[in-house]
């Protein structure tokens, strides 16, 4: 009990280091960050396959609301922790990181909350360019709206950042890890939301594609946002039952991969 | 372009008034500093290099010693071509070296200690081959070369083997290889035995040497270690903050800053420790003044008639330290 | 004569150091084929909506998606490794050597290192325009051609714009970042050009001329390709590649003239 208390009482200097390191790093951040283009590439796909009509249920407009929403949702829920850890396993820089009493993930997952303002600030020019070429796009939520989609976005957070963390944690047995988080981000694009909203999905996949892990990481939030989710209680719950999931997970593979860290001498 | 009156014999180098000034941002402390630091940018000039010059014969052999940062590396690098001196005039076999003429980079090397340009993942040989291709080396010359070289190294087991599995002594005996193939008449050398165990520093002195006999190459050399200078170099040239400040022989070094002797009896003699010797070791030692060296020779044979007796001079490494501690004490009178 | 020794040379050395990590070639099998898929199936997923998308069929597209896997596949192949090492060169000082060597820098520095996995992307972006091929009329032979010289120049083009952003790195040790950015715009080059509006495509016809790299070469295959896009298409690789020559000269006496 006192190892979290020890944790906890670091927190708030964590968090103060984890956002000084990102300012002094802010020009790097803010490229990494601007890379993420992929939502406004396929917009303008979109956009141009509703060529000014509308596409199932969405207009043009819904598309630039959507693909807007993505990119904020795609980047708050980010992490570099899957690149870190492969890293730090495979080179050893693990090794002097196990001998702090503190956790090497919770200083991580710091670093990334650290990080969350830089990224709003990258972000609003381009949220300013978008709605000053569609002003219509711009909705005030409901306070209710509001309240489930901070919920749903930070679980979705807290999600994708396990997620990192487990597959990041593969490096213990298996030096190319990387190589499988990119299939699962493959996963979260095609069927998460990220390329092609669930809505427009073909018919047959999509209430599988809903409870799939994919969409709790990223689309999921979206949705409560733009209130376009049928039952957002429900899916908020399903949220929470893949943090449970991933997080028991992690936590199992964190205790057995430091064993065979150890046992390799790295 | 104005010709120059050449005067016989050219100097290989010839340096005048050479200047590197870098413009360096001043970093303010703090938060508030740094992010001012980011609009409005203060400099300061330093001073790498000031008003040096020098000129070095065909064939020498010079030394060129200084504390870090001296300048020592700056001038290196300015004499063979990759930084180009804010003011003053170098010449290396007639060329201006920043302009990098083809001909120019075919005739000189420059080996740095802490550098490497062997490709890490493949055998050294392969290095070679490729250094061959760039200076466009005829292929037998180059056989040639290299098999001297390769017998001189003593390479011939580690040739093949990839370059990340070799020690250091042995890297840097590849380096040195790949960096004399095209038989340069210039070699600039900046801390070539750094990190080397004793016996490797031995190796690699001894292959500059040769090549400087076979080939009858120019050496400029900075090394920490005055065993190096001291075997290689006759001339010596010293750099201090930027300045050139001894330009020289090293005996006339010695007789400017340690003008004595040391007299060693290499037996344990308790009647010399009335002429000022000591105890070292089993052997007696003391320093003289020079002209009082042979009178105190003839009173140790007197007293120990049988005794090994020798005369050396004061160490170089114990020079230099002399020297700069009676510089510093010059500019800092506290 | 002598640069074609010196290029055989490089060859074999780029070789022999790729050699070293054959593991990485089954690695990269997967990752081609995943990130194939997740190019390819979205603009199915589209497709699944409308025959139609500004003038494109399915088929139509594939071929600029196929362009689009080529150029990331050659990019990755020959052009990205050297780019890296160099900005590695530069952090590390190794660079020093290469710039006292009587050959020409950048023709070394680009030619040093190969990625031979990344075959597989090229590899894939082959089958997916066979891919289109198969659903529409056959293209003649000049138009093939055509096709083929406009990749190609396109390709130094984009070379160009890799020299232009490493150039940077000689100002600024930390920017190798820069080149994601780049590899980011590039991104938009998958779907054929008109699907963008405005100065957006104006942006990446000319500036990030990547459009000219996979539309203009689909186009050709289609035989919609007017000559004067042809001549366009190579007045602006041929510019790219006179600014990105400048920039460079220019970069190394900065390094030469500033570096300690």
């Amino acid at each position: 009990m006192s190892g979290l208390l020890i944790h906890l009482r670091a927190a708030p200097t964590l968090l103060r280091i984890g956002f000084a390191e990102m300012v002094a790093y802010r020009a790097e951040v803010a490229v990494w960050i601007l890379t993420a283009t992929l939502p406004l590439v396929m917009l303008a796909l979109w956009s141009a396959a509703a060529d000014g009509g509308t596409l199932g249920s969405f207009s043009q407009d819904d598309f630039v609301r959507y693909f807007a929403v993505i990119l904020v949702v795609r980047q708050v829920t980010s992490a570099w922790l899957v690149w870190e850890l492969n890293y730090n396993v495979r080179t050893g820089a693990l090794s002097p990181m196990l001998l702090r009493p503190l956790n090497p993930l919770w200083w991580n997952l710091a670093e990334t909350v650290g990080a969350l303002p830089l990224r709003i600030i990258v972000l609003s020019p381009i949220l300013a360019v978008l709605i000053w070429w569609k002003p219509q796009i711009a909705l005030l939520p409901s306070a209710a709206t509001f309240f489930l989609g901070c919920v749903s976005v930070f679980l979705a957070f807290v999600l994708a950042w396990l997620v990192q963390a487990v597959f990041g944690m593969l490096a213990f047995w298996y030096e190319q890890s990387v190589g499988l988080y990119n299939l699962w981000f493959v996963a979260v694009a095609l069927l998460g939301g990220y390329v092609i909203p669930m809505d427009l999905l073909p018919s047959s996949i999509v209430p599988l594609a809903r409870v799939l892990p994919f969409h709790s990481a990223l689309g999921a939030p979206v949705e409560v946002w733009l209130d376009a989710t049928p039952d957002p209680c429900r899916t908020l719950a399903l949220q929470a039952v893949w943090v449970a999931v991933t997080a028991t997970a992690a936590w199992f593979m964190w205790g057995r991969g430091l064993r065979r860290y150890g046992a390799v001498g790295a | 372009m104005p010709s120059r009156v050449a005067l016989w014999p050219l100097a290989v180098i010839d340096v005048r008034q050479l200047s590197k000034t870098y413009r360096v941002p001043i970093k303010e402390p703090g938060l508030s500093g740094s992010l001012r630091g980011l609009f409005v940018r203060r400099y300061r000039d330093v001073h790498a290099v000031a008003d040096v010059s020098f000129k070095i014969e065909q064939g020498e052999r010079v030394g060129f010693l200084g504390p870090n940062g001296a300048g020592k590396t700056t001038t290196l690098k300015m004499l063979s071509g990759l930084l180009h001196p804010t003011s003053g005039d170098i010449s290396v076999l007639g060329f201006t070296p920043k302009e990098r003429k083809n001909d120019f980079l075919r005739q000189i090397t420059l080996v740095m200690g802490q550098k490497q340009q062997l490709l890490w993942d493949i055998p050294a040989r392969e290095t070679f081959e490729l250094n061959r291709a760039m200076y466009d080396l005829d292929r037998a010359d180059y056989r040639r070369t290299l098999d001297e070289l390769v017998e001189m190294l003593r390479l011939s087991d580690i040739l093949d083997k990839p370059v990340r599995n070799l020690s250091l002594g042995e890297r840097m005996k590849c380096e040195l290889t790949a960096a004399v193939l095209h038989r340069p008449r210039v070699l600039f050398l900046d801390e070539p035995t750094i990190g080397l165990d004793v016996e490797m520093q031995l190796e690699v002195r001894r292959f500059i040497a040769d090549l400087n006999n076979r080939f009858g190459a120019t050496v400029l050399l900075t090394s920490h270690y005055m065993q190096d200078i001291a075997a290689l170099t006759s001339r010596i040239l010293i750099i201090d903050h930027g300045r050139l400040c001894y330009d020289g022989s090293r005996e006339e070094l010695a007789q400017r800053i340690a003008p004595e002797r040391r007299v060693i009896v290499r037996q344990h003699v308790p009647a010399l420790l009335a002429l000022g010797f000591v105890e070292d070791h089993g052997r007696m030692v003391t320093t003289a003044a020079v002209d009082q060296v042979n009178m105190l020779l003839e009173e140790v044979m007197r007293r120990a008639p049988s005794a090994e007796i020798g005369v050396e001079e004061v160490p170089l490494d114990e020079m230099m330290t002399r020297y700069f501690r009676s510089r510093g004490e010059r500019r800092d009178p506290s | 004569m002598r640069e074609l020794r010196l290029i055989a040379a490089l060859a074999r050395v780029a070789l022999m150091n790729a050699a070293q990590y054959r593991a990485s070639f089954l690695v990269d099998l997967v990752t081609g084929a995943v990130s194939t898929v997740g190019i390819v199936l979205p603009l199915a997923l589209v497709y699944n909506h409308t025959e139609r998308i500004a003038g494109w069929s399915f088929h139509e597209s594939l071929l600029v998606t196929g362009f689009f896997l080529l150029l990331q596949g050659a990019v990755g192949l020959a052009v990205e490794p050297n780019l890296s090492a160099i900005v590695e060169g530069v952090r590390s000082g190794a660079l020093d050597y290469l710039v006292l060597k009587p050959v020409d820098a950048q023709l070394v520095a680009s030619m040093q290192r190969i990625a031979p996995a990344k075959i597989w992307h090229l590899l894939a972006g082959v089958g997916v325009v066979l891919w289109g091929l198969s659903a529409l009329p056959s293209p003649s032979l000049v138009a093939s051609l055509t096709a083929v010289v406009l990749f190609v120049v396109g390709l130094f083009a984009t070379y160009a714009l890799w020299v232009l952003v490493i150039c940077t790195s000689f100002w600024f040790v930390k920017v190798d970042n820069l080149s994601y950015l780049l590899v980011a715009v590039v991104d938009a080059g998958r779907w054929p050009v008109t699907v963008y509006k405005g100065w957006v495509r104006l942006f990446l016809t000319v500036v990030i001329p990547v459009a000219m790299v996979t539309s203009y070469p689909a186009l050709a295959l289609l035989g919609r390709l007017g000559p004067w896009l042809a001549v366009q298409g190579v007045v602006v690789a041929i510019v790219l590649l006179v600014i990105s020559r400048v920039a460079w000269l220019l970069a190394l006496s900065r390094y030469t003239s500033a570096s300690s």
